[in-house]
């Protein structure tokens, strides 16, 4: 009884600041509402998620985009409505507000970030944990990827948790090595270019099949669902979705699933300047640059890159990426680390001009467009982190 | 050294060795050789670059051979192969150029610790002494200051990102002082004493900068390749320019 009264407290006093955060346009106040609340009661995470079923997801790349599409297909597939956190607030504090919110929802689904999840792990006690991937990523924060892998690896210990795994990367088969149940899904198997070792016994790896399995062991465990090797990052992330959501009770229509992974959802955003419109992806590590890069597929193309904490300190990731595919493009970039990333693309031979503004890189194409007698350029932007938030709050409206 | 001397006399071609880049390449170190090559052929020099992967014999004649940074496990099993293949020794001893990033710096030097913690022998193509300790990882914009013929100096700027610290041996010399971030050695309250940052003996140089430390300070390239190649002719690259005054002047006021 006095337990509750703690969190009520806890959570009345967390509405009140959030409120006064909004009103004073601080910002949305959800990390603020979480802080208040755990600062007032610690053992508010253990309250608020006991006697809940709860799905967490995690990886480098796809948390926000999957976590939508986990919850979509959790209502849908189970009628009941889904409480999870907006705006892929997937620390400490975000997951308290998320929490919070609608304490009477049973089921959650919440996107969790990666040196977090062992915390969260063992703090929630979830039922279910989506992987998805382990590639470098802010290396200045995270340490190598292998890191993240001994961290999941050490504390993934319990059988009362599925894991559902790409296990084509076996950083994340390494993760769960010692947890009790795993679905392990395949792609058919993909070169891991962190994975030259194997994350278990530090042997050379040999990629001569695209796959793995190591003489330790590691990707010797049939997996339980094999999917088609044509599909793409955010495809191969609805896959997941759909195992996480069948454990989570959804019933999942055959039908749906093809639509899903035919036409997976991604983070694309539309930023308009005078009549002229770009496509903009938020890309933040090598991997989803590449990915990225695929997607281009207009003439006219900005690269916006920043350099400050969640981006990544070090942008020596800029070249572990080949553009090779914009050779031929007119290329601005922007940002502020734009020289970084110019610099990078003109090693490629590839034109290229900067500009200190997004809208100004916008001008820029424009300019280049009329030079080269083209009316209506299509327009097509890769952003970092930041550069991308910066941007997107001044399109009031857009949401990422 | 008549290895030295028939490696200046061919100057319109060069030959660079990338090992191992899956193993030791974490950072970005790959676009060292992207710069080298870029760089030289812009002087008009013939160049080709040759992907050395585990399983695949080390060549003994290249020029320039490269290594870049990665984690411990991939550390060890590169300087296993390398010590077992012998090439990189034998073509450093023939007055092959050797650049070597982070943890490629630290297993080109005397000794350094395995992936199990215990130290082990390094190659010692340059007596470089690497240990371990329980300060924080080195992580952080780093500026270095090079010395130069004509006593003014370079400064470098790269990013560093490291556990362990380097000590020279005897009469060894750095590739720099440093300006800004930790380098070879332990941060010292004594601001005094000068703090070493890689190592440069003869053709051979070791550094913990990242960025890919060649980008972003286009005259080390080209120190780098007039050590084969001789006296290069001028190049002027405005980007690369840009890029490099950028990051000196942001960082170092």
């Amino acid at each position: 009884m006095r337990n509750q009264f703690r969190l009520n407290c806890a959570t009345a006093l967390g509405l009140a600041a959030s409120r006064l955060s909004r009103t004073l346009r601080l910002g949305r106040g959800e990390t603020l509402y979480g802080r208040v609340v755990s600062a007032v009661d610690p053992l508010a995470l253990e309250k608020l998620s006991s006697g809940r079923d709860i799905v967490l997801v995690s990886g480098t790349n796809g948390k926000t985009t999957t976590t939508r599409t986990l919850v979509e297909l959790v209502e849908r597939g189970t009628g009941e409505k889904v409480s999870t956190a907006t705006f892929g607030a997937n620390m400490v504090a975000g997951i308290t507000s998320a929490l919070a919110q609608f304490p009477r929802h049973r089921l959650v689904v919440l996107e969790c970030d990666e040196l977090f999840l062992p915390e969260m792990y063992n703090r929630l006690r979830p039922k279910v944990i989506v992987l998805l991937n382990l590639s470098r990523d802010q290396l200045h924060r995270t340490g190598e990827v292998r890191k993240v892998s001994e961290r999941w690896h050490d504390a993934f210990q319990r059988d009362d948790v599925s894991f559902v795994i790409d296990r084509d990367d076996p950083f994340l088969e390494y993760s769960v090595a010692k947890a009790g149940h795993v679905i392990r899904v395949t792609f058919g198997g993909r070169r891991h270019p962190d994975a030259a070792t194997c994350p278990q016994c530090a042997r050379l790896i040999s990629w001569a099949t695209n796959d793995y399995i190591c003489e330790c062991g590691l990707g010797s465990a049939l997996p339980e669902v094999r999917a088609s090797r044509a599909l793409r990052g955010p495809a191969r992330n609805a896959v997941l979705a759909v195992e996480a959501a069948r454990l989570m009770g959804a019933d999942v229509p055959v039908e749906y699933l093809h639509e899903l992974s035919e036409s997976a959802p991604d983070r694309f955003s539309i930023f308009s300047f005078g009549s002229q419109v770009v496509r903009v992806k938020l890309a933040k590590n090598p991997e989803s640059w590449r990915e990225a890069l695929i997607d281009v597929t207009t003439d006219f193309v900005i690269l916006s890159v920043n350099a400050r904490g969640i981006d990544g300190l070090d942008t020596s990731w800029l070249w572990d990426i080949d553009y090779s595919s914009l050779k031929g493009k007119y290329v601005v970039c922007t940002g502020e680390r734009r020289l970084d990333v110019a610099y990078r693309i003109s090693v490629q031979g590839i034109d290229v001009r900067t500009s200190e503004t997004f809208g100004g890189a916008v001008h820029r194409l424009e300019e280049w467009a009329t030079e080269k007698a083209v009316s209506t350029p299509e327009m097509f932007a890769i952003a970092s982190y930041t550069a991308y938030q910066d941007e997107a709050a001044r399109h009031q409206g857009v949401k990422p | 050294m008549s290895g030295s001397a028939s490696r200046t006399a061919s100057k319109s071609e060069l030959t660079i060795v990338r090992l191992y880049h899956d193993l030791l390449g974490t950072y970005g170190d790959a676009g060292n050789t992207e710069v080298l090559v870029h760089r030289a052929k812009a002087r008009g020099v013939a160049v080709s670059v040759i992907d050395i992967n585990p399983g695949e014999q080390v060549p003994r004649t290249a020029e320039i051979y490269l290594i870049g940074g990665g984690e411990d496990g991939p550390q060890t099993a590169a300087l296993e192969l390398l010590r077992a293949d012998g090439g990189l020794t034998s073509a450093a001893g023939q007055g092959a150029t050797v650049f070597a990033v982070c943890a490629g710096f630290q297993l080109i030097g005397s000794s350094l610790p395995a992936s199990g913690g215990e130290l082990t022998d390094g190659l010692g193509l340059v007596a470089a002494y690497t240990r371990y300790t329980s300060d924080p990882r080195s992580v952080g914009e780093i500026v270095t200051q090079m010395p130069t013929q004509d006593g003014s100096g370079l400064i470098l700027t790269g990013f560093e990102n490291h556990q362990g610290f380097t000590q020279l041996g005897e009469g060894v010399s750095p590739l720099g002082t440093v300006l800004l971030g930790v380098g070879n050695g332990l941060p010292t309250e004594d601001n005094t004493v000068t703090r070493p940052e890689g190592v440069w003996a003869g053709n051979v140089f070791g550094t913990y900068l990242h960025g890919p430390v060649l980008a972003r300070n286009p005259e080390l390239a080209d120190i780098v390749l007039s050590s084969q190649l001789g006296e290069l002719a001028p190049f002027d690259d405005e980007l690369a320019e840009a890029f490099a005054r950028e990051r000196r002047t942001t960082l170092f006021k």
